[in-house]
């Protein structure tokens, strides 16, 4: 016998190892059949306004056209279509300042060597704008006309009234609208042929002018006299044709820094009257403090399924969307491409309008509206998903356990994303904001 | 008895992790049996009986047999024995198949000798009922007039177990009782979730999930004996009481609690050496649920009584270790079928043992594997399985 009592069996342990780990995947038998799920009921509930909001606001402001990047040329844009028929319609135009030019160059000298060359003539520039092709609304080519800026502006306040518009500081043009100018050139725009860039030629004093950075006057004024034209610039540049002094038979094209791009425009829109407004540049937000029911007397469906008053919790909601109807308004500050919004939770409303803002509720892209929704007569019901915020106001806090606000505002995903607004109708009329939830109660399922 | 018992560390070593995994992953039958009731019984826990298709009474030997409450009555050293059971299964309902696959720790029992008394305090958690199955269908509800899919998920994952103390006393060479008084624990988890189509609803839309979570309790009480009227022969017979097993929510659901009652469980099972390497067991269970309180109408099987028996031999027999092999068969009535029509689970089987000391026909460290292969009918659902059942004991000083 060759085993002893003190002799430990090796495989033993190993193998119960071996078969607890075999076995430890977890498998449920599932199949699909009434029996086993017996459902729930899901229903559909419309809200009216005042069954779950109490007050509608519009704040405008936020931000300035100069933060958009981009700018706007328009001349009598939604004259003749009311809104903005009595002052003529919409009037824009883009401002552009032109920075520090390059101090040196590298150029191919007669020996083809590239070197670099600091000795520079500048001899003409060249303005290179670029429109949007689809948010532009012209009905054909358009000549646009570039100006020289003669007084000293701010590129981050100037508006249509103000060259200077600061907290302590306040300049106005001498004339509404960018003073007095001085002609540079002009171009025709066409779409068609030109795509989406249009040049305009500077000479050569002008661009040894605008070298002179200390000038606070330096700039240029893009506008247009061709009415019922809206432009939407997205960017402009200076390019600047040099002469360098090593390789004299070679003429090359540098690009100057741009300093400001911003865009001044009349009238400034009012507060609305009868309306929600959202977007804009500076932008507009609207305010709707809430007041979420917790119990339920309709629909008649639900009532005679579970009964009513229905109790609803955070968990019975499966989605819940502000519906909102489009307003047509003005149409000089009517979408011409599509507007993203977002809804937000406004966290101290004593302090509006200047609240902290809670995160977005609609995800990185927002609620994309196309333009023609807001087409007279307009009248069509768009929906922004807020079942994140109602289902937090049920709880009475985050998911994460954080505050929340029963005022919701109303907003572009970025501001300023456009000088155009989006309205809607308010809180007064058939076209009330309403809210509409899905709800989903289980009657019990299983065994 | 004068020897001394060899040291056993290396199974000192397994039993804490197999205890440790075992807190977690409680008892996990899976079958649509008791759906609507409350699932599925969890028969023989030690391998040595599952191999045996023994019933869980009348086996001679030192052991912690929660169901055979004088069974620990000549227990010398302080005993633990646990066991485990992975398990392979498939099911058919009504022309669906699937699979299942869990691990299940159905029993862990502690026996400690009283010398001075003559008598064995018990200590065991075993499994009672498990419920663990998913359910899915897929609907179309009307929201607004507007027709959207949803699938809808209802999971309920749990059981019920008897946690137990007692006391074998023994009366004799030849006879000994035993008594154990036990309640109820255990939980079980349900998950109902209904996944609306984003594409129709919207896209922030969420599922609907409702959670509950029940708790069981009452209380049990169980008395046994056993008795080796002739050196051939070994007798053994308990009978179970229980007042109602309750079912309270866990959560502030506002939902009532529940009540069942459980009725009374009459076992026994007898070993007769056929020659000095050869035993063959038998016994079985009565259990008639026909009245019990509590139940849907036509849930409760009209099955009371389950059987099996089987046979022992020592394929090695050495001084102080031994080799048994064994065969079995097992006939269960289920106390709820799937709709309502009776259930049963046959299952045949095949197992060994490795006595790593025994010394006098008393197993001072062992483990003993099962191999099952068993079917469960209840129309229209059948239900295949293969389950593994490992045990291991240590009875040491």
């Amino acid at each position: 016998m060759t085993e002893g009592p003190n002799r430990p069996l090796p495989g033993g342990p190993a193998l119960v190892a071996a078969l607890a780990l075999a076995g430890c995947q977890e498998s449920l038998p599932t199949a699909a059949t009434d029996e086993l799920v017996r459902g729930g009921v899901a229903v559909e509930v419309i809200l009216p306004f005042e069954d779950f909001g109490t007050r509608t606001r519009v704040y405008g402001g936020y931000g300035r056209a100069s933060e958009l990047g981009g700018g706007f040329v328009a001349h009598a844009f939604g004259s003749g279509t009311g809104g903005v028929q009595e002052e003529g319609g919409l009037e824009a135009v883009t401002l552009l300042r032109f920075g520090r030019y390059p101090e040196f160059v590298s150029v191919s000298d007669t020996t083809g060597t590239t070197r670099p060359d600091s000795s520079l003539t500048f001899l003409s520039g060249r303005i290179a704008a670029r429109f949007d092709t689809l948010s532009s609304v012209l009905p054909g080519p358009v000549e646009v006309t570039a100006r020289a800026i003669t007084e000293p502006w701010d590129g981050i306040s100037a508006n249509w009234e103000y060259a200077i518009d600061t907290l302590r500081h306040h300049v106005l043009w001498s004339q509404p609208g960018g003073g007095v100018l001085e002609e540079i050139g002009s171009a025709v725009w066409d779409p068609s042929t030109d795509g989406d860039s249009l040049h305009i030629t500077v000479d050569s004093a002008r661009v040894a002018s605008w070298a002179d950075t200390l000038n606070l006057a330096r700039g240029v004024h893009l506008s247009t006299d061709h009415p019922g034209v809206r432009l939407q610039m997205r960017s402009a540049l200076l390019w600047l044709e040099t002469l360098p002094s090593i390789n004299p038979d070679t003429l090359v094209d540098v690009l100057a820094d741009t300093e400001a791009t911003s865009f001044i425009y009349d009238p400034i829109p009012r507060i609305p009257d009868g309306s929600l407004r959202v977007g804009g540049a500076p932008a507009w937000r609207t305010v709707i403090d809430l007041d979420i029911p917790n119990t339920l007397n309709g629909p008649p469906d639900l009532c005679e399924a579970l009964g009513c008053p229905l109790e609803i919790t955070e968990t019975h909601v499966s989605y819940a969307a502000l519906q909102l109807t489009t307003h047509a308004e003005s149409p000089a500050f009517a979408p011409s491409d599509t507007l993203t919004i977002d809804l937000r939770m406004v966290m101290v409303p004593d302090i509006l309008p200047k609240s902290p803002l809670g995160p977005g509720t609609t995800g990185i892209t927002g609620v994309a509206l196309a333009p023609q929704l807001f087409r007279p007569p307009a009248g069509q019901i768009v929906e922004v998903p807020m079942t994140t915020v109602v289902r937090d106001l049920l709880r009475g806090e985050t998911s994460d356990g954080d505050p929340v606000s029963s005022t919701v505002a109303l907003l572009s995903t970025f501001e300023p994303l456009s000088i155009e607004y989006l309205s809607f109708e308010d809180a007064v009329g058939p076209g009330a904001p309403r809210l509409r939830l899905i709800l989903n109660f289980s009657q019990g399922s299983g065994g | 008895m004068g020897r001394r018992i060899p040291p056993l560390a290396t199974l000192f070593g397994l039993i804490p992790a197999v205890l440790l995994a075992a807190v977690p992953g409680g008892a996990g039958a899976q079958s649509f049996l008791g759906y609507r009731a409350l699932g599925l019984p969890v028969g023989a826990a030690q391998a040595r009986a599952v191999a045996l298709g023994n019933l869980g009474i009348g086996l001679p030997g030192v052991q912690v047999n929660a169901s055979d409450p004088a069974s620990a009555a000549r227990i010398l050293f302080p005993t633990v024995s646990v066991s485990m059971q992975p398990t392979w299964g498939d099911f058919n309902l009504d022309g669906q198949t699937g699979t299942t696959r869990t691990t299940r720790f159905p029993m862990i029992g502690i026996g400690y000798p009283v010398l001075s008394a003559e008598g064995t305090v018990t200590v065991s958690l075993s499994g009672h009922m498990e419920q663990r199955w998913a359910g899915e269908q897929d609907r179309v509800v009307s929201l607004g007039g507007i027709d959207v899919p949803v699938n809808d998920r209802f999971e309920t994952n749990g059981g019920s177990s008897v946690a137990r103390v007692g006391w074998a006393q023994r009366l004799g060479d030849r006879f000994a009782l035993g008594g154990s008084v036990g309640t109820y624990i255990g939980r079980i988890d349900q998950e109902f979730q209904r996944t609306l189509d984003s594409l129709v609803v919207g896209s922030d839309v969420r599922s609907y999930e409702e959670n509950s979570s029940w708790q069981y309790g009452g209380y049990t009480f169980s008395a046994g004996f056993m008795a080796d009227p002739h050196d051939l022969i070994h007798l053994a017979g308990a009978v179970e009481w229980s007042g109602d097993l309750t079912q309270e929510p866990r959560l502030e659901t506002g939902e009532p609690g529940l009540s069942y009652s459980i009725p009374l469980r009459l076992s026994g099972g007898a070993t007769s050496r056929l020659s000095q390497r050869l035993h063959i067991n038998g016994s079985f269970v009565y259990q008639d649920w026909s009245a019990a309180r509590g139940f849907e109408p036509g849930v409760v099987s009209d099955e009371k009584l389950s059987y099996g028996a089987g046979l022992e031999m020592q394929l090695i027999q050495r001084e102080t270790r031994s080799f048994p092999m064994r065969l079995g068969y097992r006939h269960s009535a289920l106390p709820f079928g799937y709709r309502d029509q009776g259930a049963v689970e046959t299952s045949w089987s095949l197992g060994f043992g490795v006595n790593l000391v025994e010394i006098e026909g008393v197993r001072f460290g062992w483990m003993d594997f099962a191999a099952e292969r068993g079917t469960r009918m209840s129309a229209p659902l059948s239900e295949n399985f293969w389950r593994a059942t490992i045990s291991i004991g240590i009875s040491s000083s």
